[in-house]
């Protein structure tokens, strides 16, 4: 993979734009931008900083061949996939499965901003639910919560405190998780392997080495 | 009863707009027989309910009015308004076409008086002012309404009101009796006019049409502009009143839209950029305006009118597709985007803002017949193996009004080849 | 003919009859009129009405009818007697509607209509009943200038609908400019691929049509007389001329691409900078193989600079835009990649113009991996092996270019249309002084002509703008300033081959109709079916040209005495001519100096004790007379002292007409006409200005007769001025009043 990070790209060729297509979920929509901007200004985030680069934009650095620009950003990060950039596109892109299959293959390349907390979460989410076969919602919450530290932590989770116990009452919290109970899947094993085939199988459709 | 005399030599021709006349006219001063045929009360079409034409800024109804009087000295057209096509049997010339025309409870005798109007109380939705006003159930569509004839709206038919207006009437043009009529008309050859319907803005969710009342279409504009329209030709937003000095036109409103009208409409960049100058000319240096667009397709020598209104500091362009519109306390409608020109995040408060509609084609939901293609966007399209039906105007593209009417004298002449077959082959 | 009788109808309808004393104006027309029969109806647009006066006609001998009612614009299909002489007394929205009905008022309105029916008495006594253009025409043959696209379709069109066709093709083949294209942009579904250019489908068509006549190598060499009898001589390329008899004709000589040495920034005269016709070449020599360039290098990059050398607000290049040419980059973009899917293909465009379904063919573009970029070319220039592109990335908002082996500069098109008129007419007047430069410029355009037109005004069709042989007007874009001569095709406006095959058939369906009318001795649009035309005195005729140079239409010319010669069938019927006659020998049968001369002495002049003016308008018919009708209609009331003339064009308007009803009381003379200048109103093209620019000659009459200016007022006027064309009128009859009294009344 260390060979792709060295891929020369120039201005205004197709190069980058295949590897895109090739290598990212969805990437092979990124051409059909039109830049209209209509996800852009329809991103709720879109009015908070962090948005470096929004959708249309990333799409035409792809296009100008900027591959560190694109790789290194930390915008496609931010998408919270609430589809508004998706059901707008005059063109139908889906934008955000697009972002998320560029942040994917910038994650694979290496390239991703350190400490982003999307990033963060994603992993931490994977690894929490893949493992059992079922999400430990309070091991999750703790390593989100204490992942700038023991203070920062404690102050989220007294932040949190009243939801956490809402939820407890309600049946959806079991406090018994953070000591390593709470529900579990029966075949965890199984999961696993259907988890591999899946890569396996994708690996194969993107032409990518396992 | 209606009785048209029509043979297999006549040219039916399907919708009175600017295109439909047009082709009706050129072929009857080619010297063959026209039926034209008309679903308003009146003719002219929807370019009848615009303030000015680009590029020149110029009035409709001049045009219309040339038309009209070619059409009065032209004995060899018969119009009939207030009807639709049902049918067409038969094949290239010899089609067998049933109309279905609505009664007008007005006949002939109608000398355009206007008692009835005065008689009447009942107000309807005034549809030639896109129901942004009302008018009496006894009116005269517009000014410039052909026939000269009143309509009765069906509304006041039966009631103690429509015997009065009936009694207003010392000509006996009033004929509450009128009943729906079928009528069965022989053509030899076909031209289908039936023109286009702005893009239903509603559909557009993020825009709030309908909803927010400051949010208004571009032929709604065209009747705020117009002096003879519902606010006399004053800019004055739909909510409050106010003067509408800050206006924001949104380019592409459904066109070149996947999820609305697949194609571009084409004339909607040089009708907002036409409807600045309104903004300008009723306010000056106070009235702004500022499109939002993707691309400005001011094509061919349009370019001039752009180049014009890009000059004019009070005119501001935006590259983006607006993503949505909120509304203010004051009724303010507030737009957000990006403009992709440099990623530069905008919220900005106007006065009113103008949904540039696409053209839908009439065509869709009208059962024309099989033979006669229409392409992704419902357009009929042109087929040189079609038989004797010509699609002409709006309804074969999305179009402007000059390029209609070149499109209606095109189609004239296919007709005209058609009949002047059939009139071969007889002799 | 018939010996003359007149009738006036008095109309009772519509209030008149309770508005108005009938008795009164069946006095008036009785005694000031003079009619032979006078009625009164109560409804005279009834059945019962037309009857009466069918009736009268039939039997009575009735050859001239005032009908006494509403306006000329209403009741048309009951008014309709095609075989008498016809006036109308505009009492309903010319007066009653236009004033109270108040106590106060009924004088005055009384007075008005009194007035409207001598009026209509006197302009149908002095009218006949246009009996058609004795010069027709016969040919019904179409000539078509120009073998390319346009040309073609014209051609073809024209025999399928059942004329002959002479088509003449400067080059030696018929496909102009298509078909030098490997491939031309789709015009149906489903938008996605180039399509084959068609060129040698019509050709075979061409070559198959007995009804077509075709003259390659060969030129119009002089085209002489008028719609349906045109003489037109072609020279053939080492051959003999020959003459064909002509009915009408289609100029379809389409454009040349645009000089890019013009554009030395963007890389013209460098080996590896092309425009959209050198690609082409690259394109047809590739044969759907990869694209090489002059060098045989095959191309591995390309990218296309849209706009050109065009829409340039600095003026230094063409200003408009081609229309074509971002559908044009779409298509060849799309040679390259479907030859070779990873050539880079970039286009740089500021705004992309693909109307219609033409965004679906944008859209597969971009799905074959063409890149587009809205970017601002700053120049191109050679480097290594290929080109840099330098640019401003508008999206991405920084300095940057593009290398490539190949640029493609998208240059407009440049319309083929014949010197400029004007210009021309400079040119002649310099070298008639003796400049002998003016007289090679001379020589130099003339060389130019396309159709070297033996008309007075010179030896083509007026041109629009930009050069464009296009129609000013929105509802007419056939109209040309040449009868039965019309443009097809990018002559008439930049357009791309769809577009031209749509016009062209247009324009033969305008053409053919042309021919048929001047067939019949009928004028052509706007007064389409008039069957008046002008006739002049020449024994009273002072050779003083005005005729021939003002017709807006170039339809007279001067016989070899230098008189007039009026080509009938070239004629529009506007009477610009009689308006500029200062002997006033020209007139149409059923409008002349004298139909409207005699309304304007029929109006009954107070003396100026009375204390009331009287004031003249002469309105043009075509948008102002309609104004005021629908004032009328809305019952927006104007001044009662006013006595309105329709006239055909305020270029008809005799200044005589105006001396006269000053020198015979009037107080006031408003004319009223439409816009003049750039944005032409005007139906006639030239008609309003003429008018207008004779008018301003007059105030010198005014100030010799001791009037004031303001006796005279001229309005530019529209059609949709209903609120204020009535206000307009009570403030000019305010100011006659505030003047007081014409100084000539009475005497």
């Amino acid at each position: 993979m260390s060979d792709m990070n060295q891929q020369m790209t120039a201005r205004y060729k197709n190069n980058f734009l295949k590897e895109i297509e090739q290598q990212a979920e969805m990437g092979e929509w990124v051409k059909m931008c039109m830049q209209c901007g209509v996800c852009s200004g329809s991103c709720p985030t879109n009015f908070h900083p962090g948005w470096q680069h929004p959708p249309q934009e990333i799409f035409m650095l792809i296009r100008a061949g900027k591959r560190d620009e694109v790789l290194d950003s930390p915008s496609m990060w931010m998408c919270t996939s609430c589809y508004n950039c998706y059901v707008r596109c005059p063109r139908k892109l889906p934008i955000t499965h697009i972002m998320h299959g560029i942040a994917e293959y910038a994650y694979r390349m290496g390239r991703a901003p350190k400490g982003q907390p999307t990033l963060h979460l994603s992993k931490t989410f994977w690894n929490n639910c893949t493992k059992t076969g079922r999400t430990n919602e309070v091991q999750l919450t703790q390593t989100l919560y204490f992942k700038d530290g023991i203070v920062s932590g404690i102050k989220k989770a007294l932040a949190m405190q009243d939801v956490a116990i809402g939820l407890v009452k309600a049946g959806r919290l079991n406090i018994m998780e953070a000591l390593g109970g709470g529900h579990k899947c029966k075949g965890a094993k199984g999961i696993h392997a259907m988890l591999a085939k899946a890569r396996e199988l994708e690996n194969q459709r993107k032409g990518r080495a396992a | 009863m209606t009785s048209v005399v029509a043979t297999n030599q006549t040219i039916l021709v399907v919708g009175g707009g600017i295109a439909g006349m047009t082709a009706a006219l050129e072929a009857a001063e080619t010297g063959k027989e026209v039926v034209l045929v008309e679903k308003n009360p009146y003719l002219g079409g929807r370019t009848v309910q615009l303030y000015r034409y680009f590029p020149k800024m110029c009035h409709p109804a001049c045009g219309l009015e040339i038309n009209l009087r070619r059409l009065k000295a032209n004995p060899r057209i018969q119009v009939l308004t207030m009807a639709e096509v049902t049918g067409i049997a038969g094949d290239k010339g010899n089609y067998s076409v049933t109309v279905k025309l609505a009664p007008r409870f007005v006949n002939e005798s109608c000398t355009a008086c206007g008692e009835c109007n005065k008689a009447a109380s009942t107000e309807i939705l005034d549809a030639f002012n896109y129901n942004l006003g009302k008018v009496k159930a006894a009116y005269l569509p517009s000014d410039m309404a052909y026939p000269q004839r009143y309509v009765i709206d069906p509304s006041v038919v039966g009631s103690a009101e429509g015997q009065a207006i009936k009694a207003a009437c010392k000509y006996g043009a009033v004929d509450l009796d009128m009943k729906e009529e079928v009528v069965t008309l022989n053509a030899g050859a076909i031209v289908w006019a039936t023109g286009w319907q702005p893009y239903d803005a509603e559909k557009i969710t993020p825009y709030r049409y309908g909803e927010f009342k400051n949010v208004i279409t571009n032929v709604e504009f065209e009747r705020l502009a117009d002096p003879h329209g519902p606010t006399g030709g004053k800019l004055l937003r739909p909510s409050d009143g106010k003067e509408a000095k800050n206006v924001a036109f949104i380019q592409c409103a459904g066109s070149r839209d996947e999820n609305h009208l697949r194609h571009c409409s084409r004339f909607c960049c040089m009708a907002s950029l036409k409807q600045t100058r309104y903004v300008q000319e009723a306010f000056g240096d106070a009235g702004k305006s500022t499109v939002y667009y993707i691309d400005i397709r001011a094509i061919d020598r349009f370019e001039d009118f752009y180049q014009e209104v890009k000059a004019n500091p009070n005119v501001a362009f935006v590259k983006s597709k607006v993503a949505r519109i909120s509304e203010d306390k004051n009724g303010d409608p507030r737009l957000w985007g990006v403009n992709t020109e440099g990623y530069i995040r905008y919220s900005e408060p106007y006065d009113l803002v103008v949904l540039a509609v696409g053209m839908e084609p009439s065509v869709k939901n009208v059962a024309i017949p099989a033979e006669v293609l229409g392409d992704s966007s419902g357009f009929v399209m042109a087929d040189p193996a079609n038989a004797g039906i010509f699609g002409a105007g709006c309804a074969t593209n999305a179009l402007d009004v000059n390029r209609a009417v070149q499109s209606a004298t095109a189609a004239a002449l296919r007709a005209v080849q058609v009949v002047n077959q059939v009139a071969r082959a007889e002799a | 003919m018939a010996e003359m009788k007149t009738a006036a109808y008095i109309c009772k309808g519509c209030e008149l009859g309770v508005r108005l004393d009938a008795a009164a104006l069946v006095k008036a027309a009785t005694k000031d009129g003079k009619m032979n029969l006078v009625r009164e109806h109560d409804f005279l647009c009834s059945a019962d009405g037309v009857a009466l006066i069918n009736n009268d006609i039939a039997n009575e001998g009735v050859t001239h009818v005032a009908l006494c009612a509403c306006s000329r614009r209403a009741k048309t299909e009951a008014f309709n007697f095609p075989t008498v002489a016809i006036s109308r007394g505009n009492l309903r929205e010319g007066v009653i509607w236009i004033r109270p009905d108040s106590d106060e008022a009924r004088e005055t309105t009384q007075e008005m209509a009194e007035d409207y029916v001598r009026m209509a008495c006197a302009e149908v006594k002095a009218m006949k009943v246009p009996e058609g253009n004795p010069n027709t025409g016969t040919s019904k043959t179409l000539l078509v200038v120009g073998g390319g696209m346009s040309g073609m379709t014209a051609a073809l069109e024209g025999a399928k609908t059942g004329y002959k066709v002479v088509l003449v093709e400067k080059t030696g083949a018929l496909g102009g400019m298509a078909a030098k294209l490997w491939k031309r942009i789709p015009n149906r579904e489903p938008f996605k691929a180039p399509m084959d250019n068609g060129v040698a489908d019509l050709v075979a068509q061409i070559d198959a049509d007995a009804n077509i006549k075709v003259y390659l190598n060969a030129v119009v060499a002089k085209t002489a007389g008028a719609p349906g009898r045109f003489k037109v001589d072609i020279a053939v390329e080492s051959g003999p001329t020959v003459t064909e008899d002509i009915g009408a004709i289609i100029q379809a000589t389409g454009f040349t691409t645009y000089d890019m040495a013009k554009l030395p920034n963007l890389g013209a005269g460098q080996a590896n900078v092309v425009d959209q016709l050198g690609l082409e070449a690259l394109a047809r020599a590739a044969n759907g193989g990869p694209i090489k360039r002059a060098d045989g290098k095959e191309v591995k990059s390309v990218v296309f600079v849209q706009c050109a050398g065009q829409r340039d607000a600095t003026k230094t290049h063409l200003e408009y835009c081609s229309g074509h040419c971002c559908a044009t980059s779409v298509k060849q973009a799309m040679y390259f990649k479907d030859a070779n899917p990873d050539v880079d293909t970039v286009v740089l465009y500021t705004d992309l113009r693909m109307p219609g379904n033409n965004e679906d063919f944008y859209r597969a573009a971009q799905n074959k991996g063409v890149i587009f970029s809205k970017g601002a070319v700053a120049n191109v220039s050679a480097s290594g092996d290929g080109c840099t592109v330098k640019f401003k990335d508008l999206i991405l908002n920084e300095e940057t270019s593009a290398d490539a082996d190949l640029v493609v500069l998208a240059t407009g098109m440049v319309p083929t249309t014949g010197p400029d008129l004007d210009q021309l007419n400079e040119a002649n007047r310099a070298a008639e002084g003796g400049d002998a430069a003016a007289k090679e410029q001379v020589i130099q355009m003339m060389s130019k002509s396309v159709l070297n037109l033996d008309y007075r005004q010179g030896p083509d069709v007026p041109q629009f703008k930009h050069g464009f042989n296009d129609s000013h007007f929105i509802c007419f874009p056939y109209e040309t300033r040449r009868t039965a001569i019309y443009a097809a095709g990018p002559v008439r406006r930049p357009m791309d081959i769809a577009q031209a095959q749509e016009d062209a058939t247009g324009a033969a369906m305008k053409a053919i109709q042309a021919m048929e009318n001047a067939g019949l001795g009928r004028a052509a649009h706007p007064r389409s079916g008039d069957l008046s035309f002008p006739t002049a005195r020449l024994e009273g005729c002072t050779q003083c040209k005005r005729c021939t140079v003002e017709c807006p239409f170039g339809a007279i010319d001067e016989d070899e005495k230098r008189f007039p010669l009026f080509n009938e069938s070239r004629c529009r019927r506007c009477g610009t001519c009689m308006g500029a006659c200062p002997v006033r020998v020209i007139s149409f049968e059923n409008y002349s100096v004298n139909t409207v001369g005699a309304q304007i002495k029929a109006v009954d002049i107070p003396d100026e004790f009375s204390e009331k003016p009287r004031v003249l308008i002469l309105a043009c018919e075509n948008d102002a007379y309609p104004a005021l009708d629908m004032a009328g209609m809305n019952r927006n009331a104007y001044d009662p002292f006013v006595r309105v003339i329709p006239v055909r064009c305020l270029g008809s308007v005799n200044t005589i007409w105006i001396t006269d009803a000053l020198n015979s009381g009037y107080d006031g003379v408003m004319l009223m006409g439409c816009k003049h200048g750039e944005q032409y109103q005007c139906h006639f093209v030239k008609g309003s200005e003429l008018g207008r620019y004779r008018m301003s000659k007059i105030y010198d009459t005014l100030k010799g007769m001791n009037l004031e200016e303001d006796r005279l007022m001229d309005l530019e006027v529209a059609i949709t001025d209903i609120e204020t064309l009535p206000k307009k009128i009570n403030d000019y009859a305010a100011r006659i009043v505030e003047m007081g009294p014409s100084p000539f009344k009475g005497l």
